[in-house]
């Protein structure tokens, strides 16, 4: 396969037989590891082999790589908008080139490399797509622009007006959340609304967390757990957007309010706002991920990590997707690969449980969710379902 | 002329910034209310259909306004999806974005209401 340049460091060719492959998948470390993963992905023998005793939930495998070859294929673009908000704007900076100077596209083209490193060593996917999708981040949109989005195919990022925002290229979990909206997209979807909503904005968090612990090589319990911090601007009484750790204590400020994600089903709020409240409730969910992490301990990206992004993975994850079934998905993901009845089994129970939904692989259900929560403009809507 | 300025979305739900801003021309300095009157006119404001943009699909994390302006009896209201493509839709709603930013952070009572 054509490789331009960058990323070779990752690269294993692999034209190995099943059984070596799964050794690998076991026995060796880092890329050697995701590599051989990604390309039993991509292998029904090992896939049966893998899942002879299980259910197989997974996705049968939808791209089919030449031969047996697992290779990262990076390819960054970052583009500078001169605060205007017609795309694309002028190329900055590409693939393999040298720091430019300017701090938002250096920013950005670090942030997607070290998700794409994240995606690559750790879960041997390959870019958004797992085809090795380009990345395309555009820096520098308009005036004063205090916010960053995905379109649907590019990240957005805004400078920030300074009085309340700093570049909002400045935390890297921004970037990792932008990212991961694509690769959500692309295994999911997760619709953009309530609870559906609420998984794919926490899906965003965990993965935008976990580049950020894992640039930093932080541990579960040394991670702050926190999402954009560094983003709100001196004098701003917070620290960040939102915590996994501690929902709603993000925040408290005179202009930007209080921070009102809720960390427990409980404290569920039903709001016709904010697509349902997706940047809201995924706090719950956020949260269950955190307590499942540090009970695990070690790396957050390696058990706790793994267990999310084969439940991401699960065809049992249909779009409209509540707490309560993903929460199911990911008990059963847990058992897929760790065993039943085991240590990370046992722990994802219990994360869930802490956040107010009791489940079991059999059946899950939700705890008491109290009518109306104070948020503007709230309508009572049906009980979320599983 | 009365103009509310509503934002929804973004990478997170910020409530203090989720309230509606309303700009009553009435109170602003002339050359400010003179700018958005004529803004408003430039963008056709009142033929304009009740959605300007369309999410694509995977979106996330874009901002949506919604502007209502009043006059003379009328009352009409755009909803406009980032980014938007349409120049003088976008001068407008940089034009209110200023003005805001100028008062804002001063106590949340001076803009609102
Ligand atoms: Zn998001």
């Amino acid at each position: 396969m054509f490789h331009p340049r960058g990323h070779h460091r990752h690269s294993l060719h692999c034209i190995l037989p099943p059984y070596l492959l799964r050794s690998v998948a076991q026995n060796g470390t880092g890329p050697q590891r995701a590599a051989a993963l990604h390309t039993a992905a991509v292998d029904s023998t090992f896939r049966s082999l893998r899942f002879a005793s299980t259910q197989t939930a997974q996705r049968a495998p939808s791209r089919i790589i030449s031969g047996m070859m697992a290779e990262s294929q990076c390819h960054r673009s970052i583009y500078d908008l001169q605060g205007q908000e017609t795309f694309p704007g002028t190329l900055a900076r590409s693939e393999g080139q040298g720091a430019t100077g300017d701090v938002a596209v250096d920013e950005a083209y670090d942030g997607l490399g070290a998700t794409y490193d994240l995606l690559w060593e750790v879960y041997g996917r390959n870019s958004i797509d797992d085809s090795g999708m380009r990345l395309n981040a555009h820096v520098h949109y308009g005036t004063n622009y205090d916010n960053a989005f995905w379109d649907g195919q590019r990240m957005v990022f805004g400078d920030g007006g300074g009085d309340l925002f700093n570049r909002f290229t400045i935390a890297i979990d921004i970037i990792g959340h932008e990212l991961a909206h694509g690769m959500t997209e692309d295994e999911g979807p997760l619709v953009y609304f309530r609870q559906a909503g609420a998984l794919n904005e926490s899906m965003s968090d965990v993965f935008g967390s976990l580049v950020k612990q894992k640039f930093l090589n932080q541990t579960a319990d040394k991670a702050d757990w926190l999402i954009g911090a560094g983003l709100l601007a001196d004098g701003v009484q917070g620290k960040a957007l939102r915590s996994m750790k501690a929902p709603g204590t993000a925040y408290d400020d005179p202009v930007l309010g209080k921070d009102p994600q809720p960390g427990h089903m409980r404290d569920f709020v039903r709001t016709w706002e904010d697509n349902g409240g997706v940047h809201i409730n995924s706090g719950i969910p956020n949260r269950a991920f955190f307590l499942l992490a540090t009970q695990l301990g070690g790396y957050a990206w390696e058990k706790a990590g793994h267990i999310w992004y084969e439940a991401l993975r699960d065809t049992r994850l249909r779009p409209d997707c509540g707490f309560a079934r993903f929460a199911r998905v990911t008990l059963m993901a847990a058992a897929r690969l760790y065993g039943e009845g085991g240590a990370e089994d046992t722990a994802v129970r219990d994360a869930w449980n802490q956040v107010g939904i009791p489940v079991t692989r059999e059946k899950v259900s939700v705890a008491f969710i109290p009518p109306q929560q104070g948020v503007p403009a709230s309508k009572p809507s049906r009980r979320p379902n599983a | 002329m009365r103009i509310e300025l509503k934002r929804e979305g973004g990478v997170a739900f910020i409530p203090g910034l989720n309230r509606p801003r309303l700009f009553n021309l009435a109170d602003l300095p002339p050359a400010q209310a003179e700018a958005i009157t004529r803004s408003v006119q430039a963008a056709s404001f009142f033929e304009r259909p009740a959605r300007v943009g369309t999410a694509s699909k995977g979106a996330a994390d874009q901002t949506r306004y919604t502007l209502t302006i009043e006059e003379g009896g009328r009352r009409h209201s755009v909803q406009l999806l980032e980014p938007v493509e349409d120049a003088s839709l976008r001068a407008l709603l940089d034009l209110l974005k200023q003005v805001e930013r100028t008062a804002a952070r001063a106590p949340p009572n001076t803009v609102n209401r």
